[in-house]
């Protein structure tokens, strides 16, 4: 994406509205990639049979990861955005090499501040819930 | 394990027990960016002219010790409930930042399964210029505790 995507303006957004869907990329190549990067390359999270032997359904996404892609959705949805606090509750495993799916949608407006607060979740491929969370956000 | 709650937090937060100091990595921020599916040039681009940390890029630092010596819970005996990240200013590459940590709070919730203690975690991150740019607060999270009044006795 380039700067000349089209910024969100405070204007352009409307109470409950729905950010676009996103797939975010939770495989293996990508998981030990951000492990690498921030010096957590533990089993745990890169090897699925070794999590399992810990008691685990396999290599799990490391939560700050997940917290990573909900602010990415949030940053995809509103290029030029500034994400002043986002908040995560790491409910349950997300597994490694699954297709999770993210949504948000904006709770809140401030006119004011221009800030809009977004509910976002993490949900498996059953729909359930794995990560939940709230960004707040200056447009 | 029986825990008197105000006694935990008169005795233990707001008191500094740790302190860290790092230079932030460009190749470190950018991976961390583009793993988590960052598409903008201001994150994914060291080029750019306002090339900076994602949001969330605080949260992957530790301090030397999780928890004060002698703090009466250890780490290990919870979980990570979440951590929740304020953003006051970008983190740029080359950047010298000290993170000093804290209990910032302790409190109860009821559960299904029983009491439950959180105990958060607070780092605040500042750069060279001392300019604050970053708070990171981690809930950990232990199952099956009992209150306890203050004054009252315990084992």
């Amino acid at each position: 994406m380039s700067d000349s995507a089209p910024v969100r303006t405070f204007a352009d957004v409307e109470f409950g509205e729905e950010l676009p869907a996103f797939t975010p990329d939770v495989t293996m190549p990508t998981v030990r990639r951000f492990t690498d990067a921030a010096h957590m390359s533990w089993a745990r999270f890169n090897d699925h049979e070794e999590a399992r032997k810990q008691g685990l359904p396999g290599a799990i996404v490391p939560g700050i990861m997940s917290q990573g892609i909900l602010a990415a959705m949030v940053n995809n949805w509103a290029p030029g955005c500034r994400i002043v606090k986002i908040d995560t509750i790491f409910r349950a495993a997300l597994v490694v090499d699954s297709a999770p799916k993210c949504t948000g949608v904006v709770t809140d407006m401030d006119e004011e501040a221009r800030r809009v607060e977004i509910d976002l979740t993490i949900a498996n491929e059953a729909g359930e819930t794995r990560v939940l969370g709230t960004a707040v956000v200056e447009l | 394990m029986d825990i008197d709650i105000q006694e935990l937090k008169d005795g233990w937060c707001g008191r500094q027990f740790d302190e860290v100091s790092f230079e932030l990595d460009v190749r470190e921020m950018l991976e961390f960016a583009i793993a988590c599916g960052e598409t903008q040039p201001r994150f994914t681009d060291p080029e750019h002219p306002d090339f900076q940390a994602v949001p969330s890029y605080a949260s992957r630092f530790h301090g030397r010790r999780a928890m004060p010596e002698d703090f009466p819970i250890k780490s290990h005996q919870g979980f990570d409930a979440g951590k929740c990240v304020e953003v006051h200013a970008p983190m740029r590459p080359g950047d010298k930042i000290v993170a000093r940590s804290e209990i910032h709070d302790i409190y109860t919730k009821t559960g299904r399964s029983g009491d439950m203690l959180f105990i958060v975690h607070r780092m605040r991150f500042t750069n060279q210029d001392d300019e604050l740019v970053s708070i990171v607060d981690w809930r950990l999270v232990q199952n099956r505790v009992s209150r306890r009044a203050p004054g009252e006795g315990g084992p």
